[in-house]
């Protein structure tokens, strides 16, 4: 039995040694690719000293870096929205991917980024793409609710969301039988998930949106562990749930359609490490599983983006599937081994 | 005495339809309160309704004298807690943090305990005898242990009112009584109003102030224990069959229906174990001659015995004794069942040595070097036993005499 203060220390300690992982991840993330970039160059280029090579500075500053950025935010966005949902459904096994959340906001995305040029936008704006993506989350997300108020089961649940995720998938299917070639392969690579070519302004729309909501989860807390407990006892306990259920939905779409939007729909994050950060840490209190799912998805997708680099390179694999290959059996194996504390 | 809670013409129910009608219930400060009825009498219904996590169909529920439906989530949470019947998957928090929960309505927007409410949690868990796990994991918790942590999160929230549905549902006999217990030192000692709904006729009957019985869509009856409960009420709230339920005793008692096999005399709470390991055998049997006011009368009179019944602090008369003969003739074994013998029940001793000259097989359970002492001449005539099981190995076995279906 370990006392409070030890565990309290084991927690800080592990924060802070993910924090550190991504420090190094995403430095190493940056100095590899077609070519490779001493860190004491990367570190010169980001201060924004001169360096011998004057390549090298637009390869990190226009494309690895934002890339990094984004890996990190979209990772934490990820799993925090995984976390929340798991919770609110109070279901271990569900994240946007499996409710059919990132269909949905890949419907809308390529509503628009098919429809768009059709409809003769010259240029789809990121702000145009949130938008979208953030009604087919939002659009998935309230069906879902809707159908878990009146059924309570777990797996009914997961069926609705996989048929919801299914339909969304045909209509998308119908839009790209309409699309042209070129929108077409640029569609597909996204809808299998990739942080590659990133521009600045797309990593700004997504730490603006992202930092905010993700601080917003974690003053949700205190309900959060309350929800723990089941609607009832959270009820009785103080806890208004309409507000409750409004603003999670709403965090979990956001999040899930901030990162559609730009990355594609990536699955597992959002399952994997909620997983892996309780049984580590040891606990399910929010205030500190929240700092290290943000952390952990963080660290998670950064490396899952840097083996999806790595690989078969020169040849870059679409992130989705490296997550899938990771996180899958992750948990599968969690699921099997499953003390009853795993749960939640 | 101000009433903590009050519910007036209260109908309980699901959209419009009512599942109980007319609940008029009112719990003083420190009261225990006992909702008791069958499975699916709507008692559940009554407690959710009570705590106003389902609105009412007709009527209202008041809290101090104010509206449940008016009183804010935050504010309620103050005044009331609960303790529910469903799983909850905490696997990973422990119990401290667990009880911690209950600072709920008290605390800032991040949970933020002060060493007040650290010291209001750690008494809790006191009180209920969980303070030795508080540095355990939920999971790692037997179902009483479950209990206890989630009644002292209840109590963290210093409610004046706790509302329980079941809490005793699943626990061995010892959790059983440690949680009852403490919730009566809770309405003893702090004053808090229990509300809670039991499956333990027992528990119910001899833990709790007030009981309403619940039957049939409708409050049967309300009072004391010793106002409602009478001869009957139990067997017929819960339609037992096959077992009759005595209120005296307290307890349950399989009802052997059969025709009468054995005659077995009893007194002093000698016969009580004999009658029960008999009956459960499927033998029916005569019992006598009994005093009203011997234990051993009443668990045969549960058992659906044929019993030869005396007044009580009287000799037995020569009227019952024949009563007896006449029915010990009847059958083939007699057990005599080791009664202490005073003057009130030389009697039945005679009746022991009358059946060994009927014939009959008789067996004792009077100590070996008692027997002659208690029988003299007969003595070496009467199979002395030393249990009930061992008699019942002399007895052929039942099954093979009667077809069963």
């Amino acid at each position: 039995m370990e006392t409070s203060q030890k565990r309290k220390s084991r927690q800080i300690i592990l924060l802070i040694i993910l924090f550190i992982s991504i420090i190094l991840v995403s430095l190493y993330s940056i100095s590899v690719g077609s070519i490779n970039i001493s860190i004491s160059d990367i570190l010169k280029i980001i201060s924004g000293q001169e360096v011998a090579n004057n390549t090298y500075g637009p390869i990190i500053l226009n494309i690895r870096l934002p890339r990094v950025l984004a890996t990190i935010m979209g990772g934490a966005c990820l799993a925090v929205s995984g976390l929340l949902l798991q919770i609110f459904f109070r279901n271990p096994i569900v994240e946007p991917y499996i409710l059919g959340i990132s269909s949905g906001a890949s419907l809308f995305v390529g509503l628009v980024l098919l429809g768009g040029y059709t409809f003769g936008f010259s240029t789809i704006t990121p702000m145009g793409l949130f938008v979208g993506s953030f009604a087919g989350a939002m659009a998935v997300m309230i069906a879902v609710v809707i159908a878990a108020k009146k059924v309570k089961s777990i797996t009914t649940l997961l069926i609705i969301g996989m048929m919801a995720g299914f339909i969304c998938n045909a209509i998308t299917g119908i839009l790209t039988a309409f699309a042209d070639k070129e929108q077409l392969h640029s569609f597909v690579m996204w809808s299998m998930g990739s942080f590659s070519g990133f521009s600045w302004t797309q990593v700004q729309f997504l730490y603006i949106v992202g930092v905010p909501i993700i601080i917003l989860a974690y003053v949700l807390s205190k309900p959060l562990n309350a929800m723990l407990f089941g609607e009832n006892y959270a009820i009785s306990m103080g806890l208004s749930m309409k507000t409750f259920r409004m603003v999670v939905i709403l965090i979990a779409s956001i999040l899930t359609a901030t990162i559609t939007a730009f990355a594609g729909p990536i699955s597992f994050v959002g399952l994997a490490v909620p997983h892996i950060v309780r049984i580590t840490f040891g606990t399910s209190d929010n205030r500190i599983l929240i700092p290290g799912v943000i952390l952990a998805g963080a660290l998670m997708t950064g490396v899952c983006d840097l083996c999806a680099r790595m690989l078969m390179a020169p040849i870059e694999l679409p992130l989705g599937v490296i997550t899938a290959l990771i996180g899958a059996p992750i948990v599968v194996y969690l699921l099997l081994r499953k003390t009853k504390g795993n749960e939640l | 005495m101000s009433q903590i809670i009050t519910s007036k013409n209260l109908d309980v129910g699901y959209e419009r339809k009512v599942v109980v009608e007319q609940v008029n219930i009112s719990a003083g400060k420190g009261e225990l309160i006992c909702l008791l009825g069958p499975n699916g009498s709507g008692k559940t219904t009554i407690l959710r309704t009570l705590t106003g996590l389902q609105p009412p169909v007709n009527g209202v529920v008041e809290i101090n004298g104010v509206d449940i439906s008016k009183i804010k989530k935050a504010d309620l949470a103050k005044k009331m807690a609960i303790v529910l019947t469903e799983q909850v998957s905490l696997g990973l928090l422990t119990v401290f943090e667990i009880a911690a929960m209950g600072r709920y309505p008290h605390t800032n927007i991040m949970g933020k305990l002060s060493k007040t409410d650290e010291i209001i949690v750690e008494e809790a868990l006191q009180l209920v005898g969980a303070l030795h796990l508080k540095n355990r994991y939920y999971f790692e918790l037997s179902d009483g242990e479950k209990q206890k942590v989630m009644i002292a999160r209840a109590l963290v929230q210093e409610p004046e009112l706790i509302v329980l549905d079941e809490p005793t549902s699943h626990l061995d006999v010892k959790h059983k009584v440690e949680v009852i217990s403490i919730l009566r030192k809770l309405c003893l000692e702090k004053g808090i109003s229990v509300i809670l709904s039991l499956h333990d006729i027992d528990i119910a009957i001899k833990g709790c102030q007030k009981i309403l019985l619940i039957e049939d869509g409708k409050v049967k009856a309300q009072g004391t224990p010793e106002e409602i409960i009478e001869e009957g009420t139990i067997q017929k709230l819960y339609n037992i069959e096959g077992a009759k339920y005595n209120e005296l005793l307290g307890s349950l008692e399989f009802s052997s229906p059969v025709f009468p096999e054995v005659f077995i005399t009893g007194g002093n709470g000698t016969g009580t174990g004999v009658y029960r390991a008999v009956s459960r055998a499927g033998y029916g049997m005569y019992c006598g001659v009994l005093h009203s006011n011997d234990i051993d009368l009443h668990v045969a009179k549960a058992l659906s015995c044929d019993v030869i019944e005396e007044r009580s602090f009287s000799q037995i008369s020569l009227a019952q004794h024949e009563v007896a003969a006449a029915k010990m003739a009847k059958v083939h074994y007699v057990i005599d069942t080791g009664f202490p013998v005073g003057k009130n029940n030389q009697s039945n001793v005679d009746l022991i040595i009358e059946a060994v000259k009927m014939g009959k097989t008789v067996f004792s359970l009077t100590e070996q070097n008692d027997m002659d002492n208690r029988y003299g001449e007969w003595a070496n005539s009467i199979h002395c036993c030393k249990n009930p099981a061992e008699i019942l190995g002399f007895i052929p076995r039942k099954i093979n005499r009667e077809s069963y279906i």
